[in-house]
């Protein structure tokens, strides 16, 4: 287990500094530059070449990778080439929004479609399974925003209840839980059923098992063997659609935060690509890559104690 | 003295088929009494109605009182059932290794299953602890701690069998039953468990043994009663029940002429279970198959014969050593040609997961035929349906799915699919354990037919020593992943030269040297 730990951590850190390279690659494959965006059509093209040269743009490709590294190990992410900020403040403005959104969704999310799969797998067949599935299946197969609109109309428009947007919430978001209700209901929605459905599937799974039959016929009360014997089995799928899922949550809820105008990392992601502001663009893909390398990294040990048989079926 | 379990008229009924009828059984404390009878004659339903289970689909009825409680009545199972499993009866399954969960360690269950049942064992963690760490013992494993912080894949298959039969134990259970326990086991651990069985009977458990192993029955059970097709035909004292044990017949005049080019042909085969050469299994095995010929393997569990046999089936990869096939290298699988894959065709043990469970056996067994002959689709459908009644399954089974035929039935439906490859070099491991006498009898007699009509190679894999001889030209006895003795079959099997075979051979005759009473001979151990 704790080698397996190991060079599961190992080769994290081999994929986090793969990605850098790609990111950075990448980046620099977008047309145009910031010196272009920055000026007007007036501008002539020695101006530009000028700005360039003031930003270091024109300086070959490993040069300016070797210096970012640089900067990256020793914490310096850079200077925002759009409004010259550093790019760490872009940051710890729209992560923070995020990640709160993230992890109050997943909180409640985990114990839902706990709840929701073994209820739907322990009656596999049942009216309960058939009515309770066919919501869920329902949930995940309306769009975000025809969802989110449509909650927004029902509660902020016409009841009054919430606030329909984050506009105007600027600092004390964290302050004010209400904003949170409707964009965590949208995300939900679609969440709860996938996990679930997997939770569903590993609880038929190890209900037919034999080691629940066996459990069963030595006299292990019905709570006691779906909560000990049955559910650490149904979860190893849950487990990794579980981490992806909170990827998705982290990087790309692009469409939630645009009908809310939450100031997130997708919004803030857009925008730095539109005005060509790569350092920016750099940090936050990066940020995102290893929260994913991470939750994965997380999901692959929590399934391998759960299910550590995967170690020699190879 | 009061019998712990009491059965009158006990009936199940599935659909309109008879499982049981009116069967009358009794048990009397501290000894051990076996249910003896074919595959399919309703042992298991029996047993599971001591629990008051039976099986979806199936109706119970008739009376049955564990321990004064009535577990089934008139109108099926009771409520009471339910404190009577684990607590008063604990079944132990056929294939025991498939009851331990895989994501618990074995210790975590263990101390749960004696906290439920045992009286002191609500009270607290340590008595519940010490209960865990005796069942252990008595089950024939370490209970230290490290031990007990293991999980089920951790362990040996054999290991795995008597985790099994702790947990049973750590429920402290008035009455074990146990179905087949001897399944699967070689000459030498069905030793073992024999002596294991007499010892729990002698410490006050009350031990209700289900087998088709008249062996194993003669050696440990004191009472008998056999059942056939859901009847007891007899009950009584098991040397009076049982019919004296038979005699081997005597091995077939001179077989098919054996050529002496090798066919297959393995030397220096050093095989190994984990990345980077760790874990070495096999050191240095040679094996061969002669043209028309074939080669036994034999040894204890975990000598590694299934290693060999997947090693030269192409499965397994961590291997290094010269494998030939017709004096070419084989490699392995998924480099060998359309011929080299039909030329050497492998059956083995565990073959359910190999089905597909939404098309037809049928349709699956034939599709060999389609991809490695080039035959079409009615073609080897009628020659799979050919092959499928000489092994002794009914038209009927043809259009079934793989989760309604039996462990057996799928065996022989394995071993149909390998041939209508029509191999050169048939590699069967263990391809019999889960088969009766009269389906072992059909397998042996087509494998001997295509030997003589179709001169097919066989290297056969088994525990059953009587069948080795009767089967085999050549014998390769594996002890602990080295070739301990090698030669032709009559010499090897007649004079031994190494302490392995002598100690299977020793240990074959079970019934014959073992009584309920008198302790194991020293060399079972």
């Amino acid at each position: 287990m704790l080698r397996f730990a190991l060079r599961r951590c190992g080769w994290t850190l081999v994929q986090l500094t793969a990605l850098s390279v790609i990111i950075f690659l990448l980046t620099n494959l977008l047309p145009g530059d910031a010196a272009t965006v920055d000026f007007n059509e007036q501008a002539g093209l020695d101006q530009v070449a000028q700005l360039r040269k003031q930003m270091g743009l024109d300086r070959p490709l490993a040069e300016r990778f070797a210096d970012w590294a640089h900067g990256l190990l020793t914490g310096d992410l850079g200077t925002s080439l759009v409004g010259g900020g550093a790019v760490s403040e872009v940051l710890s403005s729209s992560v923070p929004v995020t990640a709160a959104l993230a992890a109050v969704t997943i909180v409640l999310l985990v114990p839902l479609a706990v709840a929701v799969g073994l209820l739907t797998g322990l009656r596999a067949g049942s009216r309960t399974d058939r009515v309770v599935s066919a919501v869920t299946l329902t949930l995940t197969s309306v769009p975000d925003f025809v969802l989110a609109l449509l909650l927004v109309s029902v509660f902020a428009l016409r009841l009054g209840w919430l606030p329909s947007t984050w506009v105007g919430a600027d600092e004390g978001w964290w302050q004010r839980p209400e904003l949170f209700v409707l964009p965590v209901a949208v995300l939900l929605a679609r969440t709860v059923c996938v996990l679930s459905r997997q939770i569903r599937a590993g609880t038929v799974t190890a209900l037919h098992a034999g080691y629940t039959v066996q459990a069963r016929r030595l006299g292990v009360p019905p709570t006691r063997l779906v909560l000990r014997h049955v559910l650490p089995n149904a979860a190893v799928p849950g487990i990794q659609e579980l981490a992806r899922t909170g990827d998705q949550l982290l990087g790309g809820v692009l469409v939630v935060e645009a009908v809310f105008a939450i100031p997130g990392t997708a919004t803030a992601l857009v925008e730095a690509v539109q005005n060509r502001d790569v350092p920016t663009v750099q940090a936050l893909t990066l940020a995102l890559a290893a929260v994913a390398c991470l939750l994965n990294l997380a999901a692959d040990l929590v399934s391998q104690r759960l299910a550590p048989r995967s170690e020699v079926l190879r | 003295m009061e019998p712990v379990i009491e059965v009158s008229g006990l009936t199940a009924h599935a659909g309109t088929a008879r499982l049981l009828d009116s069967v009358d059984l009794t048990v009397p404390p501290g000894e051990v009494t076996a249910l003896v009878g074919p595959s399919g004659s309703g042992k298991t339903t029996a047993a599971l109605a001591l629990l008051g289970e039976a099986a979806p689909g199936v109706r119970l009825s008739g009376t049955v009182r564990v321990a004064g409680i009535q577990v089934v009545g008139d109108e099926g199972q009771t409520g009471a059932a339910r404190h009577v499993r684990g607590r008063v009866v604990s079944y132990l399954p056929q294939h025991p290794a498939h009851a331990l969960n895989p994501a618990r360690r074995i210790g975590s269950v263990l101390t749960e299953l004696a906290r439920l049942h045992r009286p002191d064992g609500a009270r607290g963690r340590s008595a519940a602890t010490e209960h865990a760490a005796e069942a252990l013992r008595t089950a024939g494993l370490p209970d230290d701690t490290a031990t007990r912080r293991r999980f089920p894949h951790q362990f040996s298959g054999g290991q795995r069998q008597r985790v099994a039969l702790a947990q049973v134990l750590a429920c402290g259970p008035r009455v074990l039953v146990l179905d087949e326990p001897s399944t699967g086991l070689d000459t030498v651990a069905r030793g073992r468990l024999a002596e294991q069985l007499t010892r729990l009977a002698s410490d006050g458990h009350t031990l209700l043994l289900l087998s088709h192993d008249h062996g194993l029955v003669r050696a440990v059970a004191a009472r008998t009663v056999l059942l056939e097709r859901g009847r007891v035909t007899a009950t009584g004292r098991t040397s009076e029940v049982l019919p004296p044990p038979a005699v081997p017949p005597p091995p077939p005049a001179a077989a098919a002429p054996v050529g002496s080019r090798s066919l297959l042909d393995a030397r220096g085969l050093t095989a190994w279970l984990r990345p980077g050469g760790r874990g070495e299994i096999l050191h240095d095995v040679a094996v061969r198959v002669p043209e028309g010929g074939c080669t036994a393997v034999v040894g204890p569990s975990g000598s590694g014969k299934t290693v060999l046999a997947r090693c030269l089936a192409g499965l397994h990869e961590r291997h290094r050593g010269h494998i030939t096939f017709r004096g070419e290298p084989l490699p392995v699988l998924r480099h060998r040609t359309t011929r080299q894959i039909r030329g050497v065709q492998y059956v083995w043990q565990e073959v359910r997961n190999s089905f597909d469970e939404r098309r037809t056996v049928l349709e699956q067994v034939a599709r060999t035929a389609v991809r490695l002959r080039g035959l079409t689709v009615p073609e080897a459908e009628e020659r799979a349906r050919q092959l499928w009644e000489r092994l002794g399954l009914t038209a009927e089974h043809t259009t079934r799915h793989a989760a309604s035929l039996s462990g057996g039935e799928l065996q022989r439906a394995a071993l149909a699919r390998a041939l209508l490859a029509e191999p050169e070099v048939l590699i069967c491991d263990e391809i019999t354990t889960a088969l009766d006498a009269v389906s072992t009898e059909l397998v042996t007699a087509e494998l001997t037919r295509l030997r003589a009509e179709s001169d097919t190679a066989v290297l056969w894999i088994g525990h059953d020593l009587a069948l080795v001889e009767r089967l085999a030209d050549d014998v390769v006895v594996l002890d602990t992943g080295r070739v301990v003795e090698s030669g032709a079959a009559a010499t090897v099997l007649s004079c031994p030269r190494s302490e392995t075979t002598r100690l299977l051979l020793r240990s074959r005759h079970l019934g014959a040297t073992t009584t309920p009473s008198a302790p194991a001979p020293p060399g079972i151990q």
